[in-house]
């Protein structure tokens, strides 16, 4: 690069010559001033834009803009809200690991627009809290699922798979509908009402019938998910938490507990293998194929809804009818 | 009126009514405000940067912000002060680094131990991630920038720290261009040479912490390098060079948020691919230049030799 070179004037810059460099100091001075008031300016003049129409979030349609972070939660939302209410999911791809999801501008639009937010919490979303912090709104409510279960950022946070949580969160939501929309009280009561007896009896009924037929029996599992259910199936979960925990978190399990579960599965103390197929890692997958080789049976359980557009109850319902053919078969009860 | 702009979030073609509805977002209001400082910012600090050839020096404060936002969720307090916090004790660390023994012998030192700062800050962003209990989520924002999430306090953090690097820069402006292109002379002057590298890398400190929040730790050279590279090849006049880093900076900055907005993929490849492309245009440009300047004055000997 010759660039440059004969046509020197004062105020170039000339790095690597012998000539000593003549810097014009009221342009340097000149310019860095002029660059630190552009800035003041374009601040300010983003500042005056900032408030314009962001006012009543009710939408032409008079229905309340609900947002879930999970589909889980969505699911449970839209059949409560029924007709009064616009429930858009969030996490909705059964492919992909919901632990590791990235928002969208799309996500900060809907979060922006919403009057309820539920979030799971504990750690599982936590995006969602920052993208209603950027997007203050008067009348919006956050409905925090971990919060109201009263649980910890680092405890288990897959609390759609506890039933008496899933229980406190549909009291909750039924309550922030009848306070945002008082009129439809008695609606939203009879929704709940109609919810929690007939929509979710089969769901109930095969916890229980689960309980009763098969509890005690010892089982193994992928992921810390499952570690939500298993009390409420009455069934003893064998393998070790810290385990369930480095896998939910993404970090590596150590060798005690994986030669621990090979043992598990080996001499067959666990009668059935629970997999959660959305979250799993090589040492998951190679426990798979032990336990099959082992004559174990392996069922698939999913963090998200499973198809896309199933609902809570009969996701759930096919998980768990799968888990009672696989307990039947390995127990022969 | 804003769930019937969510419904349909779409491009109108129609510019004033795609960015008024833009705008109607407090998110995409304080993204744009702090996309501005920070584009600013960078683009000024990042000039004296290449100027002084110490883009390594930059890239290594730049990850040092990594452990330290990862380690600030760690510990529960905001990724905002881990990234300054880290970014500054890279900064002094690597100040801190003698320049005994001639000025080549204290270059090839100061890379060497950049680059052991560097792979020491990586390990320990990976350990605090690890050490989270929970789920990092958001990781690839930490590397790669997110503009989802800023919130008021955040603009006004990194304006206050941007007002504060701009007057230091206007400040030492001078002595400090001086010091970059040619220390000896500049020495010999009377010219604070150590003193003003010092303080020019805990400008560089805190520039990169800036930018790292909306770009990530990784694609900081978006704003701090490729537009001051692209400026300065395009011209040698300081003042005009600079301001068309500032200017080429906020204009990618612009670019990359508004595309964001409208599409479902990351900020930091819109931002990245940009100024990547206004780069190849100033190359392409100057190659064509010096073309022309030869075929027209091919019968010229000397012209051909030098």
């Amino acid at each position: 690069m010759d660039r440059g070179s004969g046509r020197l004037t004062s105020g170039e810059i000339v790095v690597d010559g012998a000539r000593l460099v003549v810097v014009g100091r009221w342009r340097v001075r000149r310019g860095l001033g002029a660059v630190a008031a552009g800035v003041v300016m374009l601040v300010a003049a983003c500042g005056t834009s900032s408030s314009g129409d962001s006012g009543s979030a009710d939408g032409g349609s008079g229905k309340i803009a609900v947002v879930a972070t999970e589909n889980f939660w969505g699911s449970i939302a839209a059949q409560l809200g029924g007709d009064r209410v616009a429930v858009t999911s969030i996490i909705d791809n059964p492919d992909a690991d919901p632990h590791d999801y990235e928002p969208t501008s799309a996500d900060g639009r809907a979060i922006a627009g919403a009057r309820l937010v539920i979030d799971n919490g504990v750690g599982y979303d936590p995006w969602a809290g920052r993208l209603a912090a950027a997007n203050p709104a008067e009348g919006r409510t956050m409905l925090t699922v971990g919060e109201l279960v009263g649980a910890k950022d680092g405890d288990n946070p897959h609390r759609w798979y506890n039933p008496a949580d899933v229980t406190s969160v549909i009291d909750a939501i039924t309550a922030d509908y009848k306070k945002i929309d008082p009129a439809d009280a008695a609606y939203f009561d009879r929704q709940r009402a109609s919810f929690t007896t007939t929509t979710l009896k089969p769901y109930t009924d095969l916890i229980a019938s689960i309980k009763k037929t098969y509890g005690g029996t010892p089982v193994g599992a992928s992921e810390s998910i499952f570690e939500m259910l298993s009390p409420a199936l009455g069934l003893d979960l064998l393998t070790p938490p810290a385990f369930l925990r480095a896998i939910t978190e993404g970090t590596d399990p150590t060798v005690a507990d994986k030669t621990t579960i090979d043992d598990q599965i080996s001499t067959e103390k666990i009668k059935v293998y629970v997999y959660n197929s959305q979250n799993a890692t090589p040492d998951v997958q190679r426990q798979v194929e032990e336990a099959k080789a082992a004559g174990i049976p392996v069922i698939t359980i999913t963090e998200t809804l499973t198809p896309a557009g199933a609902s809570f109850q009969d996701w759930q319902v096919a998980q768990l009818t799968g888990l009672r053919t696989a307990l039947a078969q390995a127990t022969g009860k | 009126m804003i769930v019937a702009a969510a419904a349909d979030a779409g491009l109108s073609w129609n510019l004033v009514r795609d960015v008024r509805q833009m705008f109607a977002y407090p998110f995409m209001v304080n993204a744009f405000r702090a996309g501005t400082v920070v584009a600013v910012t960078a683009g000024a600090t990042g000039w004296f940067m290449v100027l002084r050839r110490q883009t390594f020096a930059g890239h290594t404060l730049a990850v040092a912000g990594f452990p330290g936002a990862a380690g600030a969720v760690w510990l529960g307090l905001g990724a905002t002060y881990g990234y300054f916090a880290f970014c500054l004790a890279a900064a002094f660390l690597i100040a801190a680094i003698p320049t005994a023994g001639g000025a080549a012998a204290g270059r090839a030192a100061e890379s060497a131990t950049v680059g052991t700062v560097q792979a020491f800050a990586l390990a320990c962003g990976f350990l605090f991630v690890n050490l989270y209990k929970g789920f990092l989520g958001g990781v690839n924002a930490l590397l790669f920038g997110s503009f989802l999430g800023i919130t008021d306090g955040m603009v006004l953090t990194l304006t206050a720290v941007a007002v504060a690097i701009l007057a230091v820069l206007a400040l030492f402006g001078r002595p400090l261009l001086f010091a970059s292109l040619d220390p000896a002379v500049a020495t010999a002057a009377g010219v604070p040479v150590r003193a003003l590298s010092v303080a020019f890398l805990i400008l560089l400190g805190s520039t990169a912490a800036e930018v790292s929040q909306i770009t990530g730790t990784l694609l900081v050279f978006t704003l701090l390098v490729i537009p001051a590279a692209t400026a300065q090849i395009l011209t040698t006049r300081p003042a005009l060079s600079l301001a068309l880093t500032v200017l080429f900076g906020l204009l990618v900055t612009w670019a990359g948020l508004t595309v964001a907005y409208y599409s479902p993929y990351p900020i930091g490849f819109f931002i990245t691919s940009f100024s990547f492309s206004l780069y190849l245009l100033a190359r392409l440009a100057v190659h064509a230049h010096d073309l022309l300047d030869r075929t027209a004055r091919t019968p010229h000997p000397a012209r051909a030799s030098a």
